[in-house]
């Protein structure tokens, strides 16, 4: 009789197993995905938020391998911030190594010729192509330990018609130079000097610029973090709405 | 075997065209998410395509969910 009762507990207990293994799987599942179980809910965001992460994919797809953020995704998300009222501003948090230069370059005009407010960050790195993304923003935020690297364009692969193709990265390198400029407060000089720098990096020439560096060159205009970035993109949205206030009086 | 090159380990060792074709942007709930084809034919997250950071919020976005094909 006990030994039934015994047996009878257990299966209990067994289907009491049973109903809680589905939950806690899935919350297995969850931590083994990302290392988080859940995550607070929030009203909707009139600022938005851009990533750009990992190297700059453009006309040439990058083994799998290789975290990318693709300029065909990009365009079409900053259309839809310029076209969709609710939404106010815009934070572009950058952490890159660089890449196409041609997609780095229309990333940056894209962003620069957005009529909402735009702030940027620097985290890590935001290096070679990085630089003109990150100037291409109204106001640009380095943190303290992010570094960004200077440095003359560069190919790889085949090249046909090398006069023609040296003479056209010459072309392109200037586009770069000349974005960097008129969007930030560097000199060209300056920008010049520190892209031809010899004896700073390992393998090529330039200079790695540190974040402080990087807003005593009049590269970045400050030096912050997140709570900066989001003061200053709401301070921008302020200022916007007391302007259109004003016109309409 | 070392190799003393230049060259980036992709262009001695190409990636297979398998691995590119596995991967495809695909809408779900209105959501653009870029997915990988995984061997048991269902789908795994890789990677949120959105500027909202409350979608982000969302846990059935997480990268390494997977959804059936």
């Amino acid at each position: 009789m006990d030994e039934n009762k015994g047996l009878q507990n257990k299966d209990e207990r067994e289907e009491k197993e049973e109903e809680n293994q589905p939950k806690s799987s899935s919350l297995v599942e969850k931590i083994q995905q990302l290392g988080q179980t859940n995550v607070p809910q929030a009203p909707d965001s009139n600022i938005h938020v851009l990533s750009i992460i990992g190297q700059i994919e453009g006309h040439v797809q990058l083994p799998p391998q290789n975290k990318t953020t693709k300029y065909e995704h990009v365009l079409p998300q900053l259309i839809a911030i310029e076209q969709n009222p609710k939404i106010e501003g815009l934070v572009i948090i950058l952490n890159t190594v660089g890449g196409d230069v041609e997609a780095g370059l229309a990333l940056s005009e894209m962003i620069a010729s957005i009529s909402k407010p735009t702030v940027s960050i620097v985290l890590g790195g935001g290096h070679s192509i990085g630089v003109p993304i990150a100037v291409a923003s109204d106001y640009s935020f380095i943190v303290p330990t992010a570094t960004m690297t200077i440095h003359p364009i560069r190919l790889t692969g085949l090249v046909i018609g090398v006069p023609q193709t040296f003479e056209y990265l010459d072309k392109m390198q200037e586009r770069v130079i000349q974005f960097v400029v008129s969007h930030s407060n560097i000199k060209e000089e300056k920008f010049k000097e520190l892209m031809f720098a010899k004896g700073n990096l390992t393998r090529d020439i330039g200079t790695n610029v540190v974040g402080e560096d990087a807003v005593e060159y009049g590269l970045i205009d400050e030096v912050g973090g997140v709570k900066n970035a989001m003061k200053k993109v709401n301070q921008f949205i302020d200022e916007n709405q007391t302007g259109q206030k004003g016109v309409i009086q | 075997m070392i190799l003393y090159t230049p060259l980036s380990e992709t262009d001695i060792f190409p990636t297979s065209e398998d691995t590119y074709n596995k991967r495809c942007c695909v809408t779900h709930n209105g959501k653009m998410l870029y997915v990988e084809e995984t061997s048991s034919g269902s789908y795994e997250l890789l990677q949120l395509l959105s500027t909202d950071p409350h979608d982000f919020m969302d846990a059935t976005f997480n990268p390494g969910t997977t959804f059936k094909g």
